[in-house]
C-alpha cells in the first residue's frame, strides 16, 4: 500500500475515533465532575464579602438562588419576586440589610463581587448544558441502558469500561463490581468477603432498599443492565419489559 | 554510526531532515537517546525501515526519521489524541507513515506494512509488553532484525519479585541479548534492552 493512502486511512480513523458518541459522552462527564468543586469554592469565598451586606442569606437557599438573587437585588427589586424565595423571606432579608447590623459596601468592592457573582452564575449554567447534552446522548445511542440504569450511573460505567463495545462484553457480574475494583482485588489478596456492589450502590432502586436486600437487588439489576446494554448494540427497544421485571423484583424486596 | 548522528561533551546532535541542522535530542524526555547516552547505539542506516510500537506525539519518531533520510518509520499508537500530533508531523517529514491501531491486534494492520523492518523499537508500557513484541517481531523483523526495548518495571508488577530476570528470561525465547541498560538517571525504574532475533 502507498504511503499517501495509509495516511488517509489513519486520518478516517482519527475523524471515526474522535466522532465516537463514547468519547464525547465520557469526555463531558469527566469535566462535570470537577465543576461542582470550582463552583463552591468560588460561591465560598464570594460568602466572605456578601455576608456583611446580607447576613441573613441562609444556607437553605441553593448555590444558584442565592446568586440570582444578589445579581437582582443590585438592579432592582421587582425582579427577585420572579424567584422561587418566599415573600416572607425576601422582606426580612432586607429589613436587616436596612438595619444597623450590616455594612454598605464600596463601589469597587461591590464590582468585584458582582464579577464572582457572574462568573459563578456562568459555571452553574454550563453544568446544566453539559448534564443535558450527555441526557441527550445517552438516549440516542443507549435507550435501554439509559432507562434501567439512571443517565449518571450509566456514565460512570462508561468511564470505567472506556466503550460500550467493551461494557457489552461483560458478565453481569463484573458490571455488578464496576468501581469497587481496589477493594474487589484486596479482599482477593487477604482472603476476605468481597463487596457486593460498586457504582450501582447509587441507583434510586438500590438506595431505597433496606440494608439486607440491598445486595440481592443489585445482582438482578446488573443482569439486567447487561442485557439492556447488548440489546443496545444490536439496536432493539426492550427498555418496557426489562422494567416491568425489576419493578416486580423491587416490590418483592421492599 | 549514522553520518547524522553526533555526539558532543555528552550531548546528543542530529541533523535536520529538512533544514539540515543540528537538532539536540533530550535523553530526559526520549528513552532511545537515553540508551544513546549510557551506551546503546543501534545499527541505523539511512535507507533502513524502522517500526516504532508506542509513538505517542512523536518526539523520538521525528529524531529517528532524521537518521533515516532514505528509509522509513512505521509509528503506530492507540490514542487518537496523539495520533493528531503524529499526522501532523508526518506531512513535514515524508519517511513517516503514522498508523492508529492497537499494538496488540496485529491483524488489524498486518496489510499495511508489507516490508519487513530492521529494527523494532518499543515503548508501550503494557503488562503483556514481551508478549506485543514477539507477536510484531514474528511478522515484521527480518531475519537478525534488532529491537529495542524499554521495559517499565512499575507497569508489568507492583510486587517485590525479581521481574527482570523473569521478563528478560520470557524474551530469551526467541532473541539474543545483547545488552541491556537501567536508565537512571533519565528514566526511573526502567531498563532499556538491545537484541537480536534467533
Amino acid at each position: 500500500m502507498n504511503r499517501k493512502e495509509i495516511i488517509e486511512i489513519t486520518k478516517q480513523k482519527l475523524k471515526e475515533k474522535l466522532n465516537n458518541a463514547d468519547q464525547k459522552i465520557i469526555n463531558l462527564a469527566q469535566i462535570i465532575e470537577k465543576v461542582p468543586n470550582n463552583i463552591n469554592e468560588l460561591y465560598e469565598q464570594l460568602r466572605v464579602i456578601t455576608d456583611q451586606e446580607y447576613p441573613t442569606l441562609d444556607q437553605s437557599l441553593t448555590i444558584k438562588e442565592y446568586v440570582l438573587f444578589y445579581l437582582l437585588e443590585e438592579k432592582n427589586e421587582k425582579n427577585i419576586k420572579n424567584l422561587n424565595i418566599s415573600e416572607k423571606n425576601i422582606k426580612e432579608i432586607i429589613k436587616i440589610k436596612n438595619s444597623n447590623v450590616s455594612i454598605d459596601l464600596n463601589k469597587d468592592i461591590k464590582e468585584i463581587t458582582l464579577n464572582l457573582a457572574k462568573d459563578i452564575l456562568n459555571l452553574i449554567e454550563t453544568k446544566e448544558k453539559m448534564e443535558f447534552e450527555i441526557d441527550k446522548l445517552l438516549k440516542e445511542n443507549y435507550v435501554n441502558a439509559y432507562h434501567v440504569a439512571t443517565p449518571k450511573i450509566l456514565c460512570k460505567m462508561l468511564e470505567i469500561a472506556g466503550s460500550s463495545k467493551r461494557l457489552s462484553r461483560f458478565p453481569a457480574s463484573t458490571i455488578q463490581l464496576l468501581g469497587s475494583e481496589k477493594n474487589f482485588f484486596k479482599a482477593l489478596k487477604f482472603n476476605k468477603n468481597t463487596p457486593k456492589y460498586g457504582v450501582i450502590f447509587n441507583h434510586p432502586l438500590v438506595i431505597s432498599l433496606p440494608f439486607k436486600n440491598k445486595a440481592k437487588f443489585s445482582r438482578t439489576l446488573a443482569a439486567k443492565i447487561a442485557i439492556a446494554i447488548k440489546a443496545d448494540i444490536t439496536n432493539n427497544k426492550i427498555y418496557e419489559e426489562l422494567d416491568k421485571t425489576i419493578k416486580i423484583k423491587h416490590s418483592k424486596l421492599k | 554510526m549514522n553520518k547524522n548522528l553526533i555526539i558532543k561533551d555528552k550531548l546528543i546532535f542530529t541533523k535536520d531532515l529538512n533544514s539540515k541542522k543540528n537538532r539536540e535530542w533530550n535523553p530526559f524526555h526520549s528513552k532511545v537517546a537515553a540508551g544513546i547516552r549510557k551506551g546503546i547505539i543501534p545499527n541505523i542506516n539511512q535507507d533502513s525501515k524502522i517500526l516504532y510500537l508506542g509513538a505517542a506525539e512523536g518526539y523520538t519518531v521525528s529524531f529517528i526519521s532524521d537518521l533515516v533520510e532514505n528509509g522509513v518509520v512505521y509509528g503506530i499508537d492507540i490514542s487518537p489524541y496523539s495520533m493528531q500530533k503524529l499526522v501532523l508531523l508526518s506531512e513535514e517529514r515524508e519517511n513517516i507513515i503514522p498508523i492508529l491501531e492497537d499494538c496488540n491486534l496485529v491483524d488489524e494492520y498486518k496489510d499495511l506494512i508489507k516490508t519487513k523492518v530492521d529494527l523494532i523499537i518499543q515503548d508501550v508500557s503494557q503488562k503483556n509488553q514481551i508478549e506485543i513484541l514477539k507477536k510484531n517481531a514474528k511478522l515484521f523483523l527480518k531475519e537478525k532484525g534488532e529491537i529495542i526495548l524499554s521495559l517499565k518495571l512499575s507497569a508489568i508488577s507492583q510486587k517485590k519479585i525479581n521481574i527482570i530476570d523473569r521478563e528478560l528470561k520470557d524474551l530469551e525465547t526467541d532473541f539474543r541479548i545483547i545488552r541491556k541498560v537501567r536508565l537512571e538517571p533519565f528514566e526511573k525504574k526502567h531498563i532499556l534492552v538491545f537484541a537480536q532475533k534467533k
